[in-house]
Parts: C-alpha cells; sequence; structure tokens
C-alpha cells in the first residue's frame, strides 16, 4: 500500500494549505488549490473535517462527534442543498460590467472617441471655411494700398482677438493675436465692410420701404 | 484590532457559486451549531433536523451577508432564530415534524431531507464521542512544547499566525508550519477511529 513519493507530497501539500485555510491565512491561489483538493480528493476532504474536529475537541470535549454522524449530516444536507438554487452574489457594478461586456466597453470606448472628436472637427471645417473666404476676398485687399508687413510695427493696445486651434486631444486651445495682426486684419477687412454698408444701401438688393417709420398701437377707451 | 474573519475566502467562493465550498463551512461548524440548538431544544432528531435548517437558510441568505461580522456569528443568530422558530412552532403544535421548520411552499411533507434518523445519542456514538476526545487530549498531551503552543494559541485562544508569531517570536511560515504539524500529528492518532464505518470517507 505505498504511496509514490510524488503523491505523497502532493498530498501533503494539498493538506498544508488546507490548514492554512482553516485558520484563514491561505493566499487566493492557495485557496483555489483548496477548494479544488476538496472536491477531488477525498484524503483531503477527511484531512479538513479531521482539522476541524480537532479544533472543536481543543475547545471543548462535549464537541467530539462520532464521525459517522457528521459525514451523515453532510451527505443529507447535500441533497438539499442539490435542490437549492444556486448562490450568486452580486459582482461590484463596474467589475461585473468590465467582465460580462468588454467587447461592448471597447466598442463603446471607440464609440465615445470619434464623438469626441466630432465637435472639434466640425470647428475646425467651419473655421477652413471662413479663411477660404477671406482668401477670395484678397484680391480686394490688393487695392487698398499698404502691404500687411507695414502695419507690424504700429499697432498697439489690446488684444482685440484671438486665433483659435485644436490641439492632438480634442482640447480647444486660443492663441492670442498681437496688435499687429489684428490691425493687419482690420485693415483688410475695412474695404470690404465699406463695400458691403454700400451695397445695402443703394445697391440692387435694397428693400422696397426700407425707411423706418414708427407705428403705435392705441386703444380706444371704453 | 479585530482579526480579520478566517472564513472570508470561503464564503467568497460560495458567493461565487461554488457549493462545494459551502460544505467545508458545514463540516467546520457543524458540531457547534448542533451544540447551540441542542443547549435550545431537547429532542435529539429535531437537533439535527434544525442544524440541517439553519445551514439551508444560511446558503439561502449567504449573498446578503456583507461580512460586518464574522461568518460564524452570523451563523449562530440564523442558528438561534430557527431553534426559536421550532420551539414556538412545537408550542402551537406539540407533535410537530420536521416539515414545520420548511418554507410554507414546500408541498412535499413527507420530505425530511435526507436526513436518517441518527444514533447520536446511543451508547456505542457517546462512548465513540468520548474516545476520540481522549485521543485528541493524549495526543496532544505528547506534543513538542512548540507544536502544543501554536496549536493552542490558535484553536484555543484564537490568536491570529500574525499574533502568535509575535507571541512565539517566530515567523509567520514557522507558525503555518508548526500548526500544521500538530494537527497531523494528532490526526494520525484518530485515524483508526475516523475510519472505522464501512470505509466511508469523505
Amino acid at each position: 500500500m505505498s504511496q509514490p513519493d510524488s503523491d505523497r507530497s502532493s498530498s501533503e501539500s494539498s493538506r498544508r494549505i488546507l490548514s492554512a485555510l482553516a485558520d484563514g491565512d491561505a493566499t487566493d491561489s492557495e485557496a483555489v488549490r483548496a477548494f479544488q483538493a476538496w472536491r477531488d480528493d477525498p484524503d483531503a476532504r477527511a484531512s479538513w473535517h479531521a482539522y476541524q474536529l480537532i479544533g472543536d475537541v481543543l475547545r471543548s470535549d462535549d464537541l467530539a462527534a462520532e464521525p459517522a454522524a457528521d459525514e451523515s449530516f453532510l451527505v443529507a444536507l447535500r441533497a438539499r442543498l442539490a435542490a437549492e438554487p444556486v448562490v450568486l452574489a452580486p459582482q461590484p457594478r463596474i467589475e461585473a460590467e468590465a467582465v460580462a461586456m468588454p467587447e461592448a466597453a471597447n466598442a463603446s470606448a471607440t464609440t465615445g472617441r470619434v464623438r469626441r472628436w466630432q465637435g472639434p472637427v466640425a470647428m475646425a471645417a467651419g473655421f477652413l471655411v471662413v479663411i477660404g473666404g477671406l482668401n477670395i476676398m484678397r484680391p480686394f485687399n490688393h487695392g487698398a494700398g499698404a502691404p500687411l508687413a507695414s502695419n507690424t510695427t504700429t499697432a498697439s493696445g489690446p488684444v482685440l482677438a484671438s486665433a483659435t486651434s485644436i490641439n492632438n486631444s480634442g482640447v480647444i486651445a486660443t492663441t492670442p493675436r498681437t496688435p499687429a495682426q489684428t490691425q493687419a486684419a482690420a485693415d483688410q477687412l475695412a474695404p470690404y465692410l465699406a463695400a458691403h454698408r454700400q451695397s445695402a444701401m443703394n445697391g440692387p438688393f435694397q428693400m422696397p420701404g426700407s425707411d423706418l417709420r414708427n407705428v403705435s398701437l392705441v386703444q380706444p377707451a371704453r | 484590532m479585530l482579526n480579520p474573519d478566517p472564513d472570508a475566502a470561503l464564503v467568497e467562493r460560495v458567493k461565487q457559486g461554488d457549493v462545494r465550498a459551502f460544505e467545508m463551512l458545514v463540516v467546520k461548524y457543524q458540531r457547534r451549531i448542533e451544540r447551540l440548538i441542542g443547549r435550545m431544544v431537547r429532542d435529539v432528531d429535531l437537533v439535527a433536523d434544525i442544524a440541517q435548517e439553519t445551514f439551508i437558510r444560511a446558503y439561502r441568505a449567504l449573498p446578503q451577508f456583507r461580512a460586518e461580522s464574522a461568518f460564524y456569528t452570523w451563523l449562530y443568530r440564523i442558528a438561534v432564530n430557527t431553534a426559536k422558530k421550532a420551539l414556538v412552532d412545537m408550542k402551537r403544535d406539540p407533535v410537530m415534524t420536521y416539515t414545520s421548520l420548511q418554507g410554507s411552499d414546500d408541498d412535499d411533507e413527507t420530505y425530511r431531507g435526507g436526513m436518517e434518523p441518527t444514533d447520536g445519542e446511543t451508547p456505542e456514538a457517546l462512548l465513540a464521542s468520548k474516545e476520540i476526545a481522549a485521543t485528541v487530549n493524549a495526543a496532544i498531551a505528547s506534543l513538542s512544547e512548540d507544536l502544543r503552543q501554536a496549536i493552542t494559541l490558535r484553536e484555543i485562544e484564537g490568536l491570529s499566525y500574525e499574533e502568535i508569531s509575535d507571541a512565539m517570536n517566530c515567523p509567520i511560515g514557522t507558525v503555518r508550519s508548526r500548526i500544521f504539524r500538530a494537527r497531523e500529528a494528532i490526526a494520525e492518532r484518530l485515524r483508526p477511529l475516523l475510519d472505522t464505518r464501512d470505509g466511508n470517507r469523505w
């Protein structure tokens, strides 16, 4: 009835872990091994019972019980437990979601990334349209006289406008314009605005009856 | 400082759906629960039945166990409440059967959970219990001082490995090893008594 050395060593290792688990001192991986041993190995089950019985008897002699009684108690309870729904306590929400739906979480993250970029990209597209419009207007500026560079030294005063850009992380960053740049832009726009005013006042698109009249409603007294 | 619940790993395992881990808790606490119930209810067969019902109730309620107390404290309260309910039912119906302990949704009134009549109080059983107690006590007396002190501090004083390590001035690994060796030595002496019935093993 000799046991191979490897089996004996493995069995002793299981019993060591069971002893530690009985005292709440097993590591997580050891605990998993202990649960497996209890499930698969009759000797491990006998050892677990013996360790617990020893502890009980050390505490009080009247806790000594015939092992057959303990065993029949467990056999009877096992039959009743088999009829019970399996216990499954809810896991913490975040952990459960991460475990249960990793693919959905990834898909959601991808969608989130796309959504995060939609706003800034739309804004950038809007600026491109404006810049394109200004470039189209540029030929009119050539007749306005002074080149842009000539204004750089004269302008001073508060910063009136900012250039807006979007960095890699999708955060909108603002870069203050220098006073010179602000003045140059104002000079660039001045002829356009003057022409616009002129056409609005006298052009072919003038609305009939564009003069303003004051109108008041008077209710008759009763 | 309160020691962590030594049953925490087992309880967590049961909560994850491993009913076999619950069996380990049953083997650990069944004798203590039966003794507790036996102090409240005199009928020996009823004691085993109430203990069974206690464990079933604990198993059902385990998802709600929040570890605010030790598992055994929680189980102890369930046992007391189950025994009290049995006593109330017995006053109402002196010919109470085990079925009255079970939920009202259980239609099978003849079901006794597969529990056979126990021989818990027969003279043979009493003798076997006394023999086991005597063997354990003799085995512990024959242990070396280190092993006896380690297992006594753990099982009787309820100290954690860390506290025993401080008390005995040795590393925790040594404590763990000493307690294991003490248990093995005692179990070795007990083995002839534990294997007597039809070769049944756990």
